[in-house]
């Protein structure tokens, strides 16, 4: 019934393919039963992303056989959509929502306030490798702007304070170069100290 | 046949929606969805099972969709054995026992948590759920079953209703289901307000097999939420919808395309959907009617442009999701090249209400030209952070001002952004403007999709059309010149003015790209200068102030301010030891910012606003430092 095939880029080529055999083995086994022209690329790709925490590059010629289509095409399919990654995310990846709700509510500054502690900017990694920062679109959970995410945990409404504090708490820094102003701070024991707001 | 099948699947589905309508013992509902699941209800739902177990009581625990009501989430509702039920809010994990006890045990009333009773009158000192002013003025059709009812549960949906509009469509010629919602006056919700019924025979008229029926739940708008709650808290009622749609279009397949960033309602909708098939509502010979169709539900990857009809389509051909140029039409060849019909949710959403009631009562709501109700999302500098269903004619100041409460104390209203970023923005004194396509697009705006972003004095309107051309700048899917290089254009000239570069020949030039953009094939590249575009229209002093006297009036422009130390206070340690980047030094006992490290994050304003001050970059230093 929905047999047609429209794309005039489609041939069959299937290639040798570079790659452990049991990484290459289990991505021929997550996309075994999808078909071309049946809605399934997108399928595909989340499968492959919920297995590995990223697509491989070694999936692109497979998928490119099974979809009937060129690496190429896979591979420009993929570099389309943002929420598929060819590379694992760091380890510790903090989720900076950039929707308007948050902007209004200002959360340019808390941006720059994590590269600054994160050293690096949005969508990179830190020069360690362990930290991350990326960029995510409004869910409509605007009643928490501005608002960060960590770990599927949504965090706001922040101030630029409570984002810093808790940036360094992941960092595990305690004080480091600002040291003098800490103990400064510690003396005058203020009970205004910045509190994070955390919400689960 | 069908009727029959019909009324003995309703008559199982009354007796399991009887167990919550009249409860034999105490029933507590506790809201779960994604705007709920942030703040901790999933946690509060365990918590509240767990409690109940342990001591033993007489009460069911059950799991509902959303009210609406973000801003007081998560939300509980406690019903007595008596049909009283009370509204508690914000009640996280923590505070459960304390509310267990009160609440379920002697006093029905629980102290500060308790929001308003669920009755039509105040009684016990609380108001009633539709006194609020949050709720009070609002139509609730479409949103009739949204923390009601269970969404996982298709029996509760059936026994408040659900599928009679099918049943009924079932029983007359699709041609006269099209006519059925032309009559209605129901036009899509998406933004193009175009005739839902119109759409529909397209599809019908077109002779080639198989048609595809497809649902655009790619809401990517920021700041829209409003098909997020409907397929959370009553996804039966999309599928219903598109069940008749298929029905009258002779659809054979259709397709729910949900973004990325909605895991939940891909969830609930899938369970849906699986639910109906088990039911025989979906699948071959629908209800022994003889109509066939099939409903599957696709994740999208996160990408914008795939909210446009046509750059749905190709996502859903396995490629990179660029629109389309037009004609052909989805009609005539949409999706694999085959007849295709794309509506919105909230189009969906509205038919089973159609064919339940008829056109006749769906269109008593609503203004004189347009009819029905229409759902809007509240978010940025509001009070009220929620979703609201309104009749369409309703003023715009009526859910920005008493609904939703208007911008937090103190702070004046200046503009509002009506539906995603390439609507554009309408000031504060147009706000009474009632919520039609035509009162929005006399002025230049679009009413779009319904997420009502609102901005006080606190922001910059420069600085909010930075972040929309830079989104659309960012989600271009890279066809038209016009757009990938022209919104890029835009974005360099836009920020080149809020840094202090601006000179007067950008504005022509900002004018020429704004034209230019016209001559993009999609509505993305079309509608990414509007925002510039109201600015220009409404914001124009506030926009020659940054060009030619290099002052940003909310100081938010970040080349435009600077940090000093004005006077010196008990807060400055504090303000040094949050600074990221160690730009705020004492020198002498005195304490300055060092302007070449200083990232203008604000951090040390907030520790200490008396001696910190923002200044405009383009003035004369401030001299006084702290000491």
């Amino acid at each position: 019934m929905f047999a047609q095939a429209s794309h005039n880029s489609r041939q069959t080529a299937v290639e040798p393919v570079a790659g452990s055999t049991e990484l290459l083995a289990r991505i021929s086994e997550l996309i075994d039963d999808l078909r071309p022209d049946h809605v399934d690329l997108l399928k595909a790709f989340h499968r492959i992303q919920h297995e590995f925490g990223y697509v491989p590059p070694e999936s692109v010629p497979l998928l490119a056989g099974k979809f009937r289509t060129t690496p190429a095409i896979i591979y420009g399919t993929i570099d389309f959509y943002s929420e598929v990654r060819t590379a694992p995310a760091a380890e510790t990846t903090v989720e900076w929502c950039s929707g308007p709700a948050c902007l209004l509510k200002g959360s340019l500054n808390i941006r720059r306030a994590l590269e600054a502690i994160f050293e690096c900017e949005m969508n990179r990694t830190s020069p360690n490798g362990k930290f991350g920062l990326r960029l995510v679109q409004c869910d409509g959970t605007c009643h928490l702007a501005p608002l960060v995410r960590h770990k599927g945990r949504y965090i706001g409404p922040l101030t630029v304070s409570d984002s810093i504090e808790w940036a360094r708490r992941l960092r595990g820094e305690d004080g480091g170069a600002h040291a003098e102003g800490r103990e400064a701070l510690a003396e005058l024991e203020s009970p205004e100290a910045a509190q994070p707001v955390e919400a689960e | 046949m069908t009727l029959e099948r019909y009324k003995e699947m309703w008559q199982r589905a009354d007796e399991v929606w009887a167990r919550t309508a009249r409860p034999a013992g105490t029933l507590i509902k506790v809201g779960v969805a994604t705007c709920s699941r942030v703040v901790g209800a999933e946690e509060t739902l365990a918590v509240l099972r767990r409690e109940v177990e342990t001591r033993g009581l007489q009460a069911n625990v059950m799991l509902t969709g959303c009210l609406g009501l973000c801003y007081a989430e998560p939300l509980i509702e406690v019903v007595r054995p008596n049909g009283k039920a009370v509204l508690y809010q914000h009640v996280t994990a923590d505070k459960v026992p304390l509310l267990v006890e009160a609440a379920v045990g002697g006093d029905w009333i629980a102290g500060e948590h308790a929001l308003a009773v669920m009755s039509d009158r105040d009684s016990g000192g609380l108001p009633a759920l539709n006194s609020l002013e949050f709720m009070r003025g609002q139509v609730r059709r479409l949103m009739a079953n949204c923390g009601v009812t269970d969404p996982g549960n298709i029996d509760h949906y059936i026994a408040r209703g659900g599928y009679e509009g099918l049943v009924r469509a079932l029983g007359m010629r699709p041609v006269e289901v099209i006519d059925e919602v032309k009559k209605s006056g129901l036009w899509g919700r998406g933004g193009a307000a175009f005739s839902t019924g119109l759409k529909w025979e397209f599809l019908y008229n077109a002779k080639r097999k198989p048609k595809y029926l497809i649902c655009n739940a790619d809401e990517g708008d920021p700041g829209s939420f409003v098909n997020r709650n409907l397929m959370e808290s009553d996804p039966q009622l999309l599928v219903e919808g598109m069940i008749i749609g298929g029905y009258a279009t002779d659809a054979d397949q259709g397709y729910v395309y949900v973004r990325d960033e909605y895991p939940l309602p891909v969830e609930r909708m899938e369970l849906a959907v699986q639910q109906a098939r088990d039911r025989g509502l979906l699948g071959e010979n629908i209800l022994g009617s003889g109509f066939s169709f099939e409903l599957e539900v696709v994740r999208g990857a996160g990408s914008y442009v795939c909210g446009d009809e046509t750059g749905l389509l190709s996502s859903l051909e396995d490629r990179r999701g660029m629109p389309k140029i037009k004609p052909p039409f989805p009609a005539q060849a949409g999706v694999f090249a085959m007849p295709s019909n794309i509506n919105n949710v909230e189009s969906y959403t509205n038919v089973p209400l159609i064919m339940r009631h008829g056109a006749e009562w769906w269109s008593e709501m609503g203004s004189e030209k347009h009819k029905g109700t229409k759902m809007f999302a509240t978010s940025g500098q509001i009070q009220r952070v929620g979703i609201l269903e309104v009749p369409l004619g309703t003023p715009t100041s009526e859910v920005v001002m008493r609904m939703g409460g208007g911008p937090p104390a103190g702070r004046k209203l200046k503009a509002i952004q009506p539906g995603g970023p390439l609507s554009g923005v309408i000031p504060a004194s147009e706000i009474d403007i009632p919520l039609e396509p035509e009162s929005y697009r006399e002025r230049g705006v679009l009413m779009g999709s319904g997420g009502l972003v609102i901005l006080d004095d606190t922001n910059c309107i420069v600085d909010l059309c930075i972040y929309f051309e830079w989104f659309a700048e960012d989600e271009s899917c890279g066809r038209c010149t016009t757009c990938f290089a022209g919104t890029r254009r835009m974005l360099e000239i836009l920020r080149r003015i809020s840094s202090g570069r601006g000179r007067l020949a950008d504005l022509e030039l900002i004018k020429l790209l704004g034209n230019i953009a016209q001559n993009a094939n999609c509505f993305h590249g079309q509608g990414a200068p509007t925002a510039v575009m109201s600015m220009f229209r409404f914001f124009e002093d506030e926009l020659l102030e940054h060009v030619e006297r290099k002052r940003c009036p909310a100081k938010v422009c970040r080349g435009l301010v600077r940090y000093e130390v004005i006077h010196h206070s008990d807060r400055l340690p504090a303000a040094q030891a949050i600074c990221p980047t160690s730009a705020v030094v004492r020198d002498n006992g005195t304490y300055r910012i060092d302007q070449f490290k200083c990232i203008k994050c604000d951090a040390c304003r907030e520790q200490a606003p008396y001696a910190i001050a923002v200044m405009d970059e383009f003035e004369a230093p401030a001299i006084t430092l702290g000491r």
